[in-house]
């Protein structure tokens, strides 16, 4: 059997007889070991050694590590005000159970995370003895006071003093063994905390017990379990940690007063989870450092999971992993996607399979149709080491492409992010979607947007642009240059910012001039306006020439000195900026397919479950799983006998209407069998039943209803009622 | 015996009958004690402080073993009779049932000690133990022979504990609620305390501690409560809650005095400094929400609440869906819901209805329950664009009831077969506001606008 390399093809649990071995050494360096081991059992070595792999880890390696860096900081403060109050709660007056209540935001296995963190951290600092304790284990109060208990005087925290020996390790074994979950009651604890942290040299650790997912909690049992701390926190150090989804009226109804009174409520509040987002996007995923690019549709299509559904951070990161394996994994030639003298290196490794993916890319193709020498055009197509030799071009094109591309979406996010109203949106985000999906200056909304920054004040738009102008340098300078081939991208971009800088000042000095021209102007207003007395008008069809002509005269005004500077200003910025630089992905420069994935068809369909339309097709046309001879459909709607029973039975069943009466079903399945059996047609005349179609007949039926599209009626004899519409 | 009269009645002012007839009923160890005496009086009366202070001082003065058990720790038996097993120092500590239990408190006899003292705090949960357990507790002294009192506290009357089989008499103490002269007189009681922790706090500013050393004296902290009582007690008569914000509210009332900006003695003026605080007290009594520097106490309105709660969009669309599930009857959907209705018969009977069931609004009667396919349908019907009836979608339903907007009414275990209700728990002006944010009028949807 040749080596597995999908994962698709099965997954097998079998006992592995070393982890139980290595219980009782030093679990973590085993773990580790065991980790890689792992890894590479699952997917082969035919598979790790590959440089799409490499490539791959890789690029996971290094956004991961920014991601989590990332979110670590903007959960810092948070934490760590929780932190300085868990730790000061451990001092003061003891007669009030201490409590902080988290508003989290609703999506609560997120947040799952977030308290791990803390608990870590807390651990870390052996400040506390942390407990999570979530709804599920506390279905009843005494399911809650042992499981809190038990995790309170059970859990290690990982990195407790690391240099303990075999023998405390053994001797914490048999205590383990000892301590049963019934035995975890408050006195038990109590004796325990007398034990550990009881003598008067011993810094008195705080209890922490932390509720992550208030809302799920029985409202008896968590009134009961407050009670229960709030009584004991005289002589144990308690503090309650509670994670609210909603808002803090979520407490105030839960709890009744006779509860709450026994509590002191602090409320902190963490990130929410869209601006979460927003961060990490424009952070991490909009960074040039990375030469992996989502194109405008998958990165909206991820983004919409997240806003439309379920508002999940770990959710989308993992839907973008996916994509990242995606594109990857596409070939070899993806290895490419890195950055630039990582790939010079890996271009000799590309074999003629990998050349021909290459020459496969949409993108490739105007390539080739812009050589005019029709001999290189051959000798790209046919010869492996001419196109190898093309390739660095090719890839620092596109590389700057993508940098070039980002520095401009900073300036114009400066630019038209705080329009009124917003037309082409406020975030970095929407617009890379703008920009990348369709020519921008094509839009509508772009349109508006021009027209507003035409419209705006002098001074106001002087600042814009400047502001704009100076955020771009500074994150050409901060983002850009330390990369590799950021000086040619900076370069280029500050001669444009130069140029527009110069063309700024001619608009600031265009203010005297332009002063003048409205002064005149004015005068020249006062001669006309007796002319143009709108009293004096005799018929409509005058006064309707007279305003044309007016509003005529207007707009020549309007373009002042200071207009015509404006609109050269605006002009620069389209044709140089947003037209040159801010290009669709249909005019990215050629193989840029290798840096962005787009291919969001295959991400829907296997990150997003269809359960209903997946069993519809089962059912409906088997053949499309099954990949039979036997079952193939012209038509969606045809019946075959060939087809599994049950499927034959769902068919029938989708032609009636809420009530199905079991005999006439029967009947149709019969002669739907009959059909395809020419040679019973002696019997067909028959009116017994075949005992075996019946039991057929009634199995599908079962199982039908097992699978939840049916249920038999209990107001009319022999009829099913259908539960789907 | 007087001598814990003495301790105890300096420590509890106005208890002075409660303790003495507390005294005279087990303060003598060397007399029988009664076999049970049951203490009850509303939250916050003292009895839980006052017990447990009365009894250590027994066991400080007399050869008395006592054991002090709050009734909702012990959610089983077992961890009760351990629990006074263990605080009554018997041999063996534990018992699987209450005739071991007896078994071994019989051991006790013999030693020196001289009597026994259990109290039993929230002594209502004991009816929901086994059924044994309160006779049982009832006549331990009969049971054990030994000199033995069992304590119990709570805040009902004891006619509420009676069952079908009935049980032994027990003597009653009832803890009356306290006066407003009385709440005054406790409150007035730790002013030596508030001088001291004000003085402290003062300290690092010299001007300001001079005022404050001044402006403190009792006149002026009762005054103080005096006012504090006027708004709050009618409203409270918790002592604990409210010393806790008569404490919170001193600050406030303190603060001009100390600012130089009012005389301590110009009383008018201070009131209207502090009737705005005060009231704002009021509208957070008992909620406990303890002030940090920079999150401030949103207020706590409907538009507020509906404005800062973060759902997904489709989570919104199908919480507004649910509304108008629960809001309107199955019969009105497809009028509301499909585009081509056909026209709606008038007829004088309907109108007639209609006019006599004006104020049986269905909104102001409360949500009805509906199945998951009725939502979905609701959904989709409200919903412009069309969207996959995806994994992630049925999962906001979960989410939803998670959050506890949605609450399943039957069928919890049986979501697949489709029987399984739901209904919404939110209110029509909450559902307004989330309709306003993704801009859709929920008033037009709804039967009783029409």
């Amino acid at each position: 059997m040749d080596p597995t390399i999908s994962v698709s093809k099965g997954c097998f649990v079998y006992k592995n007889g070393a982890t139980r071995a290595n219980r009782k050494s030093p679990a973590k360096r085993k773990n580790a070991v065991q980790a890689s081991e792992v890894k590479s059992s699952l997917l082969g070595k035919e598979l790790t050694s590959q440089p799409l792999y490499v490539a791959y880890t890789e690029c996971w390696q290094q956004l991961h590590s920014h991601i989590a860096q990332l979110q670590a900081e903007s959960n810092a403060r948070t934490l760590e005000q929780l932190e300085m109050f868990v730790t000061g709660a451990g001092e003061g007056s003891r007669d009030i159970l201490p409590t902080a209540a988290l508003l989290t935001g609703i999506n609560q296995p997120d947040h799952l995370k977030q308290f791990e963190s803390f608990t870590r951290h807390l651990h870390a600092r052996q400040a506390a003895r942390v407990c999570v304790l979530q709804s599920r284990d506390c279905a009843t109060l005494k399911a809650a006071v042992e499981s809190m208990v038990y995790n309170l005087m059970e859990t290690l925290p990982a990195d407790e003093p690391d240099d303990e020996d075999d023998e405390d390790e053994r001797e914490r074994d048999c205590e383990r063994k000892r301590l049963r979950r019934s035995q975890c009651t408050m006195k038990q604890l109590n004796l325990w905390y007398d034990n550990n942290f009881g003598g008067d040299g011993v810094k008195r650790r705080v209890l922490v017990v932390i509720l992550p997912d208030f809302e799920c909690f029985s409202a008896s049992v968590l009134q009961d379990l407050i009670l229960i701390l709030s009584a004991q926190c005289a002589r144990l150090p308690f503090v309650l940690v509670l994670g609210v989804a909603t808002a803090i009226t979520a407490v105030h109804s839960t709890l009744p007063c006779h509860v709450s009174s026994k509590i002191k409520l602090r409320v902190f509040q963490t990130q929410p989870a869209p601006t979460g987002l927003n961060e990490l996007i424009d952070k991490v995923l909009l960074s040039p450092k990375y030469a992996f690019h989502l194109s405008g549709k998958a990165l909206k299509f991820l983004t919409h999971i997240f806003l439309y559904y379920d508002f999940s951070i770990q959710g989308f990161i993992q839907g973008f992993k996916y994509c990242l394996m995606e594109h990857y994994f596409a070939g070899n030639a993806f290895a490419l996607c890195t950055n630039y003298n990582k790939a010079l290196g890996r271009i000799q490794q590309l074999t003629h399979d990998d050349m021909e993916t290459i020459r496969r890319l949409s993108s490739f193709r105007p390539y080739v149709e812009q050589i005019n020498d029709c001999k290189r055009i051959i000798a790209v197509l046919t010869d492996d080491d001419y196109l190898k030799k093309k390739l660095p071009q090719l890839l620092r094109d596109c590389l700057l492409y993508f940098m070039l591309f980002r520095s401009c979406l900073e300036f114009f996010t400066e630019l038209v992010g705080d329009l009124p109203r917003c037309p082409l949106g406020k975030l970095r985000r929407e617009l890379y979607v703008n920009c990348l999906n369709k020519p921008i200056t094509l839009q509508a909304e772009y349109k508006e947007c021009w027209q507003m920054l035409g419209f705006m004040a002098k001074d106001e738009f002087i600042a814009k642009v400047s502001k704009a102008i100076a955020c771009t340098e500074q994150f050409l300078t901060e983002q850009i240059l330390p990369l590799e081939l950021g000086d040619a991208c900076s370069a280029e971009m500050r001669t444009e910012l130069h140029t527009l800088k110069k063309l700024l000042d001619d608009v600031e000095l265009a203010t005297m001039e332009s002063h003048a021209v409205a002064i005149e102007s004015t005068c020249h207003l006062t001669d006309a306006r007796p002319l143009g007395d709108l009293t004096q008008v005799a018929s409509r069809q005058e006064l309707k020439e007279q305003l044309l002509q007016r509003s005529k005269h207007e707009k020549q005004q309007s373009l002042s000195e200071y207009a015509r500077a404006l609109h050269k200003v605006l002009e620069h910025i389209e044709t140089h900026l947003v037209l040159t630089h801010l290009r669709p992905l249909q005019n990215a420069p050629p193989l840029h397919e290798l840096f962005v994935f787009s291919d969001i068809s295959t991400v829907r369909r296997n990150i997003i479950g269809a359960p209903r339309a997946a069993l519809h097709t089962a059912l409906n046309n088997p053949h499309f799983y099954m990949q039979c001879k036997c079952c193939e459909l012209q038509d969606q709607t045809q019946l075959v006998s060939t087809m599994p029973d049950l499927s034959v039975v769902y068919k029938l069943h989708l032609e009636c209407g809420r009530m199905i009466n079991l005999f006439d079903w029967l009947q149709a399945f019969r002669s739907v069998l009959r059909a395809g059996d020419e040679r019973d047609e002696l019997e067909s005349n028959q009116e017994q039943v075949d005992p075996q179609v019946q039991a057929r007949f009634t199995r599908a039926v079962a199982e039908l209803q097992f699978l939840g599209y049916i249920k038999m009626s209990k107001r009319k004899t022999d009829h099913a009622t259908r539960l789907t519409w | 015996m007087e001598k814990i009269c003495a301790a105890l009645e300096s420590q509890f002012p106005c208890r002075e009958a409660v303790i003495s007839s507390l005294a005279e009923l087990i303060g003598d160890s060397q007399e029988a004690y009664p076999p049970a005496i049951y203490i009850f009086g509303h939250s916050g009366t003292g009895k839980t402080s006052l017990t447990n202070s009365f009894l250590q001082q027994c066991q400080k003065q007399q050869k008395v073993r006592i054991a002090q058990l709050n009734a909702i720790e012990c959610y089983t038996t077992k961890i009760m009779i351990e629990n006074v097993l263990d605080a009554l120092e018997a041999k063996q500590q534990s018992a699987d049932n209450m005739l071991e239990f007896v078994e071994q408190l019989r051991c006790l006899h013999g030693q020196e000690t001289q009597g026994f003292l259990i109290a039993i705090d929230n002594a209502e949960r004991l009816r929901d133990m086994d059924a044994n357990v309160l006779p049982v507790l009832l006549r331990l002294q009969q049971l054990t022979s030994l000199n033995l009192c069992v304590l119990l506290l709570s805040q009902l009357p004891f006619e509420k504990y009676y069952n079908k089989t009935g049980l032994s008499e027990i003597i009653t103490l009832h803890l009356a609620q306290y006066n407003k002269a009385e709440t005054l007189r406790i409150l007035s009681s730790d002013f030596a305390q508030v001088r001291q922790e004000l003085l402290q706090q003062q300290s690092h500013q010299q001007q300001r501690l001079a005022i404050c050393d001044e402006a403190m004296t009792p006149d002026f902290y009762s005054n103080y409560l005096n006012l504090f009582l006027s708004v709050f007690y009618k409203a409270c008569r918790d002592v604990p809650e409210l010393r806790l914000t008569a404490r919170k509210c001193f600050g406030i009332y303190l603060e001009p005095v100390l600012d130089g900006s009012v005389e301590c003695t110009d009383v008018s003026r201070l009131w209207r400094h502090i009737a705005g605080p005060l009231r704002a007290a009021l509208t957070q009594i008992y909620m406990r929400i303890e002030k940090s520097g920079e999150t401030e106490i949103e207020d706590q309105s409907v538009r507020k609440l509906a404005q800062s709660l973060e759902l997904p969009y489709y989570g919104k669309y199908l919480l507004i869906a649910a509304f108008l599930a629960s809001h309107n009857s199955a019969k009105q959907d497809k009028r509301l819901f499909v585009k081509h209705h056909g026209k709606q018969r008038k007829r004088m009977q309907t109108v007639n209805a209609r006019a006599k069931n004006a104020e049986k609004m269905s909104t102001t009667l409360g949500p009805k329950s509906f199945s998951i396919d009725r939502l979905l349908a609701i959904f989709y019907a409200i919903l412009d664009e069309k969207v996959g009836l995806t994994c992630n979608l049925l999962s906001q339903i979960s989410t939803l009831v998670h959050l506890k907007l949605l609450a399943f009414v039957s069928g919890e275990q049986n979501i697949m077969d489709g029987s399984a209700k739901l209904q919404c728990t939110v209110g029509l002006e909450f559902v307004l506001y989330i309709g306003k944010v993704v801009g859709f009028n929920v008033r037009q949807y709804l039967c009783d606008f029409m």
